[in-house]
């Protein structure tokens, strides 16, 4: 994995995180405004850094196989691997 | 239904492999209080919840369960690869590599097999939630046994982060079981089954 990979999967997983801990609190503070106005701050971010890196780097769901020429679902590394990381 | 994404909630970069730590830190994998128990317990729990909010809760929680057994999976596989079988005969990661090869497989570090004992369902709310509460607690204990006996910082990096997800869905879980405390009906003084007794 490139520099550049990593350092865009860690942004990607860093605005991720933030969305795992934004939904657990909304999920029992539904009324906080400010938690919502993050969440949708975050949820917008994550989705301009997902196309961008399945634009450079391949799909993060099966479902986002952007190449009509070739299967890169399957491509190596998979997330356990040392150089996926 | 699930989503499967094809990258570590947290990163997993081990550069020197150790079969010994393996043969601890799969117990969060498939021991008692590890991580395939957790995302079990609560995704199983989940239908039996009174509240859709207690519901998201566990389904948020639970999913984010399966991401942690997926990081412990990737330990332990970074761990245990290229070793030489021979280092390993008189070593405590003996005896699952004669059963197990290098293959990830829920066990405690004891050895025992995963068991759905571990799973606790009652079909209570109060009874699961409190048991959802003492889990977490469990789980950071023993992700904080797994701590005092590792040094090297690869390992110990991801292993900070895991305890510390224990520590948070402690905080929720506390959160859940009051909003079903604060929604009993008022008669129900004794907080019998409101899953059930309705």
């Amino acid at each position: 994995m490139t520099r550049e990979q990593k350092k865009l999967l860690d942004e990607l997983r860093a605005v991720d995180f933030t969305l795992v801990e934004t939904v657990l609190y909304l999920d029992a503070y539904e009324n906080c405004e400010e938690a919502l106005a993050y969440y949708h701050k975050q949820h917008a971010r994550r989705e301009m850094l997902a196309k961008e890196y399945e634009r450079l780097y391949g799909p993060l769901t099966a479902a986002g196989n952007v190449s009509r020429t070739s299967w890169d679902w399957t491509k190596e590394p998979f997330p356990w691997e040392y150089d996926a990381n | 239904m699930w989503i499967y994404e094809k990258k570590l909630q947290y990163p997993v970069k081990i550069k020197n492999p150790n079969p010994a730590l393996a043969n601890v830190i799969v117990s969060q994998l498939g021991g008692p209080d590890g991580e395939l128990g957790a995302a079990t317990r609560y995704l199983n729990q989940r239908f039996s919840m009174p509240k859709g909010k207690v519901m998201g809760i566990l389904t948020d929680i639970g999913s984010e369960e399966l991401a942690h057994m997926e990081m412990i999976g990737a330990i332990l596989y970074q761990l245990t690869r290229n070793i030489d079988p021979e280092d390993i005969v008189g070593t405590p990661f003996a005896g699952y590599f004669v059963d197990h090869t290098t293959g990830v497989y829920p066990s405690s570090a004891a050895g025992v097999p995963f068991d759905n004992k571990y799973t606790g369902v009652k079909g209570d709310a109060l009874a699961d939630l409190n048991e959802d509460l003492a889990a977490e607690q469990k789980a950071r204990v023993t992700y904080d046994n797994i701590l005092r006996m590792v040094d090297d910082p690869d390992v110990r990096d991801p292993i900070k982060f895991l305890r510390e997800r224990e520590i948070v869905h402690y905080q929720r879980f506390g959160d859940a079981l009051r909003l079903t405390m604060d929604e009993l009906d008022c008669k129900n003084i004794y907080a019998f089954n409101p899953s059930f007794d309705k």
